[in-house]
């Protein structure tokens, strides 16, 4: 299955390296869900990631040679995202790792990383335990929830004014620390809290949650999905006749989830690390290039995938050398400027210092309510 | 009370869903004895097939559901013909890895033709709420039972009440016999599967419209499929209508009053205690088969 996927861009990666022998090729390892329930938002990333690739080969490459990109189906799932790990590190001989995208499937990833000391980068997974687990070649190029909570939270707050609040997530490590995260922070902003409840991955038929949810009181709802399950849930709660503020974290403020949603997408306000119309040159540049390359403007997976593999990249030529020891301590001295500011990362390797917004949807585009940075969790909390 | 009847209503809706959804899987499996793996991906193709009618060459729903039963029942008589036939009574195990070989192979193509990008299909009514009392429903959804409840008489018709139908019915009973009684069976077995193709493809045009669909879909449908007629019976078209039916009533009873992040865990739990006390399902009367 992963063969037939990945014929055609392993055989693009070699048509663009034929000048460099096999051996000459730096090998970079990217595992995304190119199949099943988030599979869109993976190929957002890979999509990312591959413009990164490309422009960096153009001027270049790493350590003088061209940088061969390997891309895996990990399938959202731990036990798909293993295989995969395992087949780049043994068979291909990747010199570092990057993605997994969920969060349970990154944290299945992480123990094999440590085992074959290879470097692994994430510019998704925002469970907030993650980078808490000590694996010292593990690093986070995203928010997590916890933190973007945190940013958000007097956003939201002084913005839609809420009272009561229901929490709604997919059910699985991120969903659930998305929902806990923000239940935590809204309510230490005196937000009363209506219910929690998650939803599985894939799931269609939202009635019966949204039976309860009309039951409950609540005048705005938190919901924690990806573009499909998003896009049908809050479908659903305008055929309910549901009128809540909406409000979430996923990938929602693209342009696609406005397609696919229609008017039900009006109105929802979004947290988001990355939207197309942020201000600043270097995110009109990255814009522009994407959108050549891929006739659409790019969402917050696209920036994901697009952020972490440069930053993997700088970090292998400020390392001189494809040791995971030097690779490791060139992530440390990342200072990246990515479309969304600029990314550093904690003794722990959480990434912090880009940007976030909130935005809000309206007459079928995101506009900006409110930008916000990252700030470095271990400078306030010491380091929970 | 009021959530309750509400609870009720949505899983009676997502019951006929699942009835519908797997009656093709019974029907191969009863009359052919073949295990179809690949009935969440034809579903699948049912839904993509439906999108380009209605997106792509902009037909109106229900010319496009003709086209994609049409376009699939095509599909499906060339699957039997080409790829079943090659294996045909050999046991269960050849068809079983065919079908999984085949499911992967469909995934895949589709996600080469189309994308990952999830796909709406236009319904032929609008999705405005309809409120029964304290129960809301929407036009659309209601459309839907409706239709299904047309598309699984139809097929019981088919079967009960036709040359066609007698001709499967007597292949099914004993394939021997029926040829030395001139039914050409190898015709029986494609138009049997084409028939279950159609079923499939119906369903996912069919609720493409209330969701949306996308080139992953099948995996699950199969797993809920498969939970149907292992309760219901496999084989037994009674059977698929009432397991589809309690198995969406139990869902969305857990997931009123327990929660909804498990509610998959039913369905497991249903299959277990079946294969426990009833492992022939609720239905499978050896003679009442299809």
């Amino acid at each position: 299955m992963r063969k037939l996927i990945l014929a055609p861009i392993i055989a693009t990666a070699l048509m663009a390296s034929t000048q460099a022998s096999a051996q000459d090729t730096l090998k970079i390892g990217l595992i995304q869900p190119l199949t099943g329930s988030v599979a869109y938002n993976g190929t957002a990333d890979a999509n990312g990631a591959r413009l990164a690739v490309k422009e960096r080969n153009a001027n270049g490459g790493v350590l003088g040679k061209q940088v061969e990109l390997i891309i895996e189906d990990g399938q959202c799932s731990p036990a798909n995202s293993v295989n995969a790990a395992e087949k780049l590190i043994q068979r291909d001989k990747v010199v570092a790792l990057v993605g997994a995208f969920c969060s349970s499937a990154t944290s299945a990833v992480m123990p094999v990383a440590g085992k074959y000391k290879t470097p692994f980068l994430t510019g998704v997974s925002s469970e907030a335990s993650l980078t808490e687990k000590g694996n010292p070649y593990f690093f986070r190029s995203a928010e997590t929830d916890a933190l973007l909570g945190k940013a958000f939270s007097r956003l939201i707050v002084d913005n839609l004014g809420l009272k009561k609040v229901a929490y709604i997530g997919v059910n699985d490590d991120w969903g659930r620390g998305s929902a806990k995260a923000f239940e935590q922070e809204l309510s230490s902003h005196g937000v009363e809290t209506a219910l929690i409840e998650y939803f599985n991955h894939g799931a269609t038929d939202f009635y019966t949650l949204l039976t309860k949810l009309r039951g409950s009181g609540a005048d705005g709802v938190f919901v924690a999905a990806e573009t499909q399950d998003g896009s049908t849930l809050v479908k659903q709660i305008k055929q309910f006749g549901i009128d809540m503020d909406v409000f979430g974290v996923g990938s929602w403020a693209t342009s696609d989830f406005i397609k696919i949603t229609g008017d039900a997408a009006e109105g929802i306000y979004a947290a988001v690390p990355y939207v197309s119309n942020l201000p600043g040159e270097r995110n009109e540049r990255f814009v522009k290039e994407y959108s050549a390359a891929y006739d659409h403007a790019p969402g917050k997976y696209a920036a994901a995938g697009y952020n972490s593999m440069n930053i993997m990249m700088d970090a292998i030529d400020r390392a001189g050398d494809t040791d995971a020891q030097a690779i490791v301590d060139g992530l440390h001295a990342t200072d990246y400027e990515a479309p969304n500011g600029r990314y550093r990362f904690t003794e722990k390797g959480q990434g912090y210092g880009f940007e976030a917004a909130l935005v809000q949807i309206q007459d079928g585009h995101t506009e900006v309510v409110a930008t916000t940075r990252i700030a470095n969790p271990e400078a306030d909390s010491g380091g929970q | 009370m009021d959530m309750l009847l509400q609870f009720v209503a949505n899983g009676l809706v997502s019951g006929a869903f699942y009835a519908l959804s797997a009656l093709g899987l019974t029907l191969i499996f009863g009359l052919m004895r073949v295990v179809n793996f690949a009935h969440g991906e034809l579903y699948m193709l049912g839904g993509v097939m439906g999108w380009l009618a209605t997106t792509v060459l902009g037909l109106n729903f229900f010319a496009g559901l003709a086209l994609t039963l049409a376009v699939m029942g095509a599909c499906g008589w060339l699957v039997d013909r080409f790829l079943i036939e090659r294996v045909r009574d050999q046991g269960e195990e050849p068809s079983i890895l065919l079908t999984i070989g085949l499911s992967i192979f469909l995934t895949n193509t589709a996600l080469l033709l189309v994308g990952t990008a999830p796909l709406t299909i236009e319904g032929p009514l609008p999705n405005k709420p309809v409120f029964l009392g304290p129960v809301v429903l929407t036009e659309l959804r209601v459309f839907a039972v409706a239709a299904c409840a047309v598309l699984i008489l139809a097929a019981h018709l088919v079967i009960r009440h036709t040359r066609l139908g007698r001709a499967m019915r007597a292949t099914f009973q004993d394939p021997m016999a029926a040829r030395l009684a001139g039914i050409n069976t190898a015709r029986v077995y494609a138009s049997t599967f084409a028939l279950g193709t159609m079923l499939a493809a119906s369903a996912g045009m069919l609720l493409g419209s209330i969701y949306s669909t996308h080139v992953s879909a099948g995996g699950v449908v199969s797993l809920k499929a498969f939970v149907v007629v292992i309760l219901g019976g496999m084989g037994s078209f009674a059977g698929a209508i009432v397991g589809g039916l309690l198995l969406g009533v139990a869902e969305a009873l857990w997931g009123g009053y327990i929660s909804t992040g498990t509610v998959d865990i039913i369905g497991f739990i249903i299959v277990i205690l079946t294969l426990i006390f009833k492992p022939y399902g609720l239905f499978s009367t050896q003679v009442e088969r299809a």
